[in-house]
């Protein structure tokens, strides 16, 4: 449990979470395009959309940054 | 099931005696006695109070579609710490570290197609149940189909609940009380706040629960950092390893990242956005899709990283004490009875109370959730569709009724349930086979009824029906047919060699995915095209879902909310509401347009307030005064007078004298 972990158990799950994880995101964004579901002109679905993506990128950095955090503080 | 079941014995195995000792001597504290059943007392009388609000059965499944986003959030964060979270998160992070918690904060991933999809269907076609919306996008058969299942599943869960919470609650009784005493004591409280409360005392009791489960949890962990000396103190203690947030990739068969991925972070979190009726219900309590989009986003943007520490430090601290003293917390410690070791070592008599307070509000918010998505599912998809076979005609007020007795009665069943798992483990474990086998058609259907077009009724009956044929034979078949795709994942135990009896445990859900996606693809493939009326039901006519909503052109221009009074007026249809002309300027409002109305005081999130459609203008203004008011000034002007229908005002349970605010809806 003490040794220092290498690439493959620290980051891998990290970017397989974000990379599969974010194909699903990115597929279910453009359906929603495609979809017109997300109306762009429409001023609530343009501020929805910004918050998807900060979702997004919020989760990425905090598992970014315990797993920095981990290995390195 | 990770449960406190015989805690005291394990804490006792695993050599941790005196706080076993402490956990029970606990028990015969009058404080914590006073804690307990005062919180008791409060659920009960949550019930009794919020009675009154419930005048139709939409009031009772759905809290009057009237509620602001914030109550909603903290509610959906009760529902969703499951019953047994704090014993069953704090054991896998004592085991595993900070990843034990990774299935709290992997969610967002199909946010996209629920904020923009599902919610808005669900809530725009005012689907009332999963099965109905199975019926509306496919047929009856498929409809009774997910009804059997749906209701099969949360009876079944409802025992599991109740049992938990008895066994929880057991050690620290003593003997004198009976397992069975306790789950009567437990289902009588429950029972009682939602037959006669409904969603309004659910969601309300939820709102207590929520805060009183957050806070525990975070108290704990500042207790635990300050036994630490601090945060720096505690960091440093653990090994890298333990900190990292996500676990190992696939070496662990009994806990690997890859498998909890397809698992909880896949299948578990559509599962719970888009098949969990307790969850629509939820929603459909929001008073707008908008607010549902917002308690959504909150709970898991913000409530679940913190949910994720307050059910999981426990785990943390506790393996932090054990490096430090492993007399106080052993080793070789039962997982699951860390969470009692710990709060024990770091809470007083009087906090230990609050701390099985908050586990029972875990407890029961899951379980008051389930019975009244029970009786929703009962009253809609089995009592209404059986009624109108036989050709009988009954109003609200008699489905109200229907759906109080229907809560009272999945209260029994529950209780029933739960004494035949307390009696046979394999009953138990055939609902753990039900739920894992039949849910992921279920979820498979929705997905592709909402999100694909073509997707057809066959293709919905070869997903529940191959699907599950599918899943059993990948139960039989495991090495053949789950390991291609396991990711590497091995099927034998590290430690022994030996091989698993049940492999693949988590990763397996990939295969079920695969099993149930692809049975319905490749039918509808091969069948013909529907030409079923599908408008609203996709993703892709929202427009017209909300047309239909409105019964008209929806009114999208910018307006600014009213604050007025109210005077009732009996001449006006059912639903309306008139206001003066300056508002309805101000408000951008047209005939017909919907509107909410709701008392000034936002801490009520809602509580008194109702739905409407603007019928006109009435003629109480001075002479045109107010719509020489620039629109943008939006003065809050308290002479206003908002006449309310008969309906609208006994919906709204608005009170004397108080001031409304007034929207326009679209």
């Amino acid at each position: 449990m003490d040794e220092y972990p290498d690439f493959d158990r620290a980051w891998l799950p990290y970017i397989y979470l974000y990379g599969v994880g974010g194909i699903f995101f990115l597929g279910g964004m453009l359906l929603v395009f495609k979809s017109k579901a997300c109306d762009w002109t429409r001023a609530s679905h343009r501020r929805w959309a910004k918050v998807l993506i900060f979702g997004y990128l919020w989760y990425a950095g905090i598992h970014g940054a315990l797993t920095y955090s981990a290995l390195n503080v | 099931m990770a449960m406190l079941s015989l805690l005291m014995q394990h804490v006792a195995q695993s050599g941790s005696d005196a706080a076993a000792a402490a956990a029970a001597d606990a028990g015969s504290s009058p404080i914590f006695w006073f804690i307990v059943l005062g919180y008791f007392a409060v659920v009960l009388g949550f019930g009794s109070y919020f009675a009154r609000f419930n005048k139709s059965t939409s009031d009772f499944f759905f809290g009057g579609r009237r509620f602001s986003w914030w109550l909603i959030t903290m509610s959906i964060v009760a529902t969703g710490v499951g019953s047994h979270s704090f014993l069953k998160y704090s054991g896998k992070s004592f085991e595993h570290g900070f990843s034990g918690s990774m299935a709290y904060m992997n969610d967002w991933f199909f946010m996209p197609l629920f904020i923009f999809g599902w919610l808005p269907i669900i809530y725009y076609m005012k689907v009332r149940s999963i099965p109905e919306y199975f019926e509306r996008r496919f047929n009856a058969k498929v409809r009774t189909l997910a009804t059997g299942v749906l209701l099969m599943y949360m009876l079944g869960y409802v025992g599991i609940g109740l049992l938990t919470m008895a066994k929880t609650l057991g050690p620290i009784l003593g003997d004198s009380w009976s397992l069975m005493e306790i789950i009567w004591v437990v289902a009588v409280v429950a029972g009682v706040y939602i037959t006669f409360g409904g969603q309004t005392a659910v969601i309300f009791t939820d709102l207590l629960q929520g805060f009183i489960l957050l806070f525990a949890g975070v108290i704990l962990f500042i207790l635990g950092l300050n036994w630490f000396g601090g945060f720096d103190v505690f960091w440093n203690t653990l090994p890298t390893e333990f900190k990292l947030p996500l676990s190992n990739f696939n070496d662990d068969p009994g806990f690997n990242f890859v498998g909890i991925f397809w698992q909880d972070a896949v299948a578990g979190s559509i599962g719970f956005l888009f098949m969990n009726q307790g969850l629509v219900m939820r929603f459909l309590a929001c008073r707008s899709v908008d607010h549902g989009r917002k308690a959504a986003a909150f709970n898991i943007l913000f409530a679940l990283p913190i949910s994720a520490i307050a059910v999981s430090c426990a785990g943390w601290i506790g393996y932090g004490m054990m490096t430090q003293d492993p007399t106080l917390v052993s080793p070789d410690a039962d997982p699951d009875t860390v969470f009692v070791i710990v709060t024990r070592i770091l809470t007083t008599k009087a906090g230990f109370g609050f701390f099985v307070a908050a586990v029972t509000a875990a407890l029961m918010s899951t379980v008051d959730t389930l019975i009244n998505a029970i009786s929703a599912v009962f009253v809609n998809d089995v009592y209404e569709p059986i009624s109108k076979l036989r050709g009988i005609q009954h109003d609200d007020k008699h489905h109200l009724k229907v759906a109080m007795v229907a809560s009272a009665g999945a209260t029994v069943i529950g209780v029933g349930a739960a004494w035949s798992f307390s009696l046979f483990d394999n009953l138990y474990e055939a609902h753990g086979f039900f739920h894992s086998t039949f849910t992921p058609p279920l979820v498979a259907c929705i997905f592709m009824g909402i999100f694909w077009r073509r997707f057809n009724t066959k293709g919905a009956m070869a997903t529940f029906l191959a699907g599950t044929v599918m899943i059993i034979l990948g139960r039989l078949l495991p090495h053949e047919l789950i390991e291609p795709i396991a990711h590497g994942v091995p099927s034998i135990d590290p430690e022994t060699g030996e091989a698993l009896s049940a492999p693949f445990k988590y990763i397996g859900a990939l295969y079920n995915l695969m099993a149930c996606f692809g049975s319905g693809i490749v039918v509808t493939l091969l069948t013909n095209k529907e030409n079923k009326d599908l408008e609203g039901l996709t993703m892709f006519s929202l427009a017209a879902a909300r047309r239909m909503f409105k019964g008209g052109e929806p009114n999208d221009r910018v307006g600014f909310p009213q604050t007025v009074t109210y005077e009732l007026d009996t001449s006006l249809p059912l639903g309306a509401i008139r206001m003066s002309k300056a508002a309805m300027v101000h408000l951008a409002a047209e005939q017909g347009d919907l509107a909410y109305i709701c008392d000034k005081r936002k801490w009520l999130g809602g509580l008194r307030s109702a739905h409407a459609y603007f019928d006109g203008v009435h003629g109480f203004e001075e002479a045109g005064s107010m719509a020489k008011q620039p629109a943008s000034e939006q003065s809050q002007r308290d002479s206003d007078v908002v006449l309310l229908a008969q309906d609208v005002y006994d919906h709204g349970h608005f009170l004397p004298g108080k001031l409304l605010v007034v929207e326009k809806e679209f």
